[in-house]
């Protein structure tokens, strides 16, 4: 037996259909948040986290648009305008920090960025499951270590006297470098550093996103008659591109933000000239000089070099590579 | 020729065997397909032939060539994997060149042999589009066109069907048995499927835990299973099989099912009270008898209407039946069915304790 239904034409419901309010759109959240509580009890953490590490310190933001003083407090302290920035912008001390952040943040993308996605492909060319494991563990180690360990390493490794550097120069007749009190060669230790750090470490994401790709893809090739090396350029490097641009998008967001405890530790006064970054200038400028209020506006203006940085790198990968962080 | 030879074909994991030293010839331009249940060996076999997987023992050849220790690439077989294996990021034309690419053939040749491929299988209208804005069945026929690019010796088909709905999996197997009539290639086919065995095959070769079972065409399977296992893995509803004891009487053999007999083939070698099992197809049932064959009387459970057919599901005592009956557009006469016939000639018996059919051979 067959029933007739009253039938509703497509056109007919469109017309009908409109665009949920606000207040719908609430009551829906509402309801949602009624029957998944469960789920927002365990995002509650998070949540706090954001609001009380990174929304609240923006209120702090305004001081770098006033002559902040401590004794007046944030609210009382006279508006001052763009001052501090005009300030900023005609020091040579913060011009040449701004820089140097760059010229070391263009370093490490260039060197930095691509040695995890090689250390991934060397790593899924090994065979022998043994010593893939001990490979992996040896290269992960360093990111494990104190930063502070880190630095004392190098210090020794460098030195002019008993460093390994050194001596090996010294058995081809080389003449010692007091490495780290010669501004030339303060990048190249650092970006070497930085690699030697956490390139191991983070190999692990493209080696999961390695772990992604399809064994038939694989075989496919190989009855094909590809080699491993054009199984790796034609199949796993075009099969991780997603995740090596979000990397990209995420690592360009982060250009501003060169690692401050390493320059700290590694840095002084006779490499200022390349060493000095914005966070280390900040650094100097608000806890050294007390100047609060120019401090903040170096920093404001850090990320907002950095916001308009990953908002052009996301734009640019969503329409050329259609993949994109949001 | 251009066939494959598979000699004492051994595969073993450690110290699991998994294929246990099969022998099987694949002619040329023959369309040969391993069936069996999964895990049977089925597709090791298969990725034995392509050169994915080592043999452990045992001899290959492809076009009269040994092929054990050569690469895939260098064996002249193209593979059709089960999800495809497409390269998601490369276009429709790329992935079907891709294979003479890596061969370094010209770009006027790859241009041409891809166009012409694309033209059978009805792709042109896509060549630009990559694999996730296809649907299944045209990717699927992406996966064959890379096949085809290379003219391969052999073909080798892994399964290809099974990602589809029953829809397309019946629409993509006509069109692979129209290129393969066209294309006239040497065609190694796997499935679990037993329909799709049927109407693809030249010849079955029907595997169960590593081993050959029975090799055949379609129909000498269907009608002379050479056991119990073939008898139930071909043919839908499998064969109906139930044990019986064989008793002699004036007019021949019969074979007692719960009291109930039936009438076994002439020529039958086997002795009075030898347990066996006896087994009829559900289509070799009918409702009205033919030739003077004693009734099986059955108690019915339950009717399953198809449209133009009807399954009967029955029983004899503990003993499953299913009927495979016309329904004539009614099937309301079908709700009163107490009895079946079971043509002698049409009759399987199988030894009890080894599976194996004493039947002899049939006509087709």
């Amino acid at each position: 037996m067959s029933t007739d239904l009253p039938r509703t034409t497509n056109a007919a419901t469109s017309s009908v259909r409109s665009k949920p309010s606000f207040g719908d759109k609430l009551i829906r959240f509402i309801d949602h948040v009624k029957r998944e509580w469960q789920l927002y009890l365990m995002l509650l953490p998070a949540i706090v986290w954001f609001v009380v590490f990174l929304y609240k310190p923006m209120y702090g933001l305004q001081i770098a648009f006033k002559d902040y003083s401590i004794f007046r407090g944030v609210a009382d302290s006279p508006w001052v305008g763009f001052e501090h920035f005009e300030t900023l912008l005609s020091n040579d001390q913060f011009a040449r920090a701004f820089w140097n952040t760059i010229k070391i943040s263009a370093l490490n993308l260039l060197f930095g960025f691509p040695a995890p996605i090689i250390l991934a492909l060397l790593f899924n060319e090994i065979i022998n499951t043994t010593y893939k494991r001990v490979t992996q563990t040896i290269v992960y180690l360093p990111h494990f270590i104190s930063s502070v360990i880190i630095a004392g390493i190098i210090t020794t490794a460098f030195s002019p006297t008993a460093g390994v550097v050194n001596t090996v120069m010294g058995w081809f007749g080389l003449d010692s470098i007091y490495f780290l009190t010669r501004p030339e060669w303060f990048r190249p230790i650092f970006v070497g550093t930085g690699i030697w750090q956490e390139a191991g470490f983070g190999s692990i994401v493209f080696l999961a996103a390695i772990a992604g790709v399809s064994p038939s893809l694989y075989e496919s090739a190989v009855v094909d008659g590809a080699s491993r090396w054009q199984m790796m350029w034609k199949i796993t490097l075009p099969s991780i591109l997603p995740t090596i641009i979000i990397m990209l998008i995420i690592r360009i967001g982060n250009v501003m933000e060169v690692s401050f405890e390493m320059i700290i530790l590694l840095y002084q006064p006779a490499t200022y000239e390349t060493a000095d970054v914005v966070n280390t200038w900040v650094f100097r400028q608000g806890l050294s000089s007390g100047q609060y209020d120019v401090a903040a506006a170096a920093g404001l203006f850090n990320a907002i070099v950095a916001f308009v940085l990953v908002m052009v790198a996301n734009t640019l990968s969503r329409r050329y590579v259609r993949t994109s962080l949001w | 020729m251009s066939g494959v030879l598979l000699e004492s074909i051994v595969k073993a994991y450690g110290n699991i065997e998994v294929v246990h030293g099969i022998d099987l010839e694949v002619a040329e331009k023959e369309f040969v397909v391993l069936v069996g249940p999964s895990g049977c060996g089925k597709s090791t076999t298969l990725r034995m032939i392509a050169g994915l997987e080592e043999i452990t023992a045992g001899q290959i050849s492809i076009d009269d060539r040994i092929v054990n220790r050569i690469a895939p690439k260098d064996r002249d077989v193209a593979m059709v994997f089960q999800n495809y294996a497409l390269y998601p990021h490369l276009k429709v034309f790329e992935n079907i060149a891709f294979g003479l690419r890596i061969r370094k053939e010209s770009k006027a040749h790859i241009q041409k042999t891809v166009a012409d491929v694309s033209e059978i299988l009805g792709l042109t209208p896509y060549l630009d589009r990559r694999p996730a804005e296809l649907s299944g069945g045209q990717r699927q026929r992406v996966a064959m066109g890379r096949a085809i690019v290379r003219h391969p010796k052999v073909f080798l088909f892994d399964e290809p069907l099974s990602n589809l709905d029953a829809k397309l999996r019946t629409q993509m197997r006509a069109e692979i048995k129209r290129l393969h009539k066209r294309l006239g290639a040497t065609s190694v086919y796997v499935t679990h499927d037993q329909v799709e065995a049927m109407t693809l095959a030249d010849r079955i070769v029907v595997m169960n835990d590593g081993y050959i079972e029975q090799i055949g065409t379609p129909m000498e399977l269907f009608t002379n299973p050479a056991n119990t296992f073939v008898a139930s893995f071909i043919g839908s509803p499998p064969m109906n099989q139930m044990p019986a004891k064989v008793t002699r009487s004036p007019s021949g053999f019969m074979a007692t099912v719960n009291d109930v007999a039936f009438t076994l083939p002439d020529n039958l070698n086997v002795e009075d009270g030898q347990p066996v099992v006896v087994g009829v197809r559900p289509e070799h049932l009918t409702l009205n008898d033919s030739d003077g064959t004693p009734p099986i009387p059955i108690s019915l459970d339950l009717v399953e209407p198809l449209g133009s057919e009807a399954l009967l599901h029955a029983s004899i005592g503990e003993n499953q039946l299913i009927v495979k009956t016309e329904t004539h557009g009614d099937i309301d006469h079908l709700n009163s069915v107490t009895q079946v016939y079971a043509p002698p000639h049409l009759v399987s018996v199988f030894d009890a304790e080894t599976g194996a059919a004493l039947t002899g051979l049939r006509s087709q």
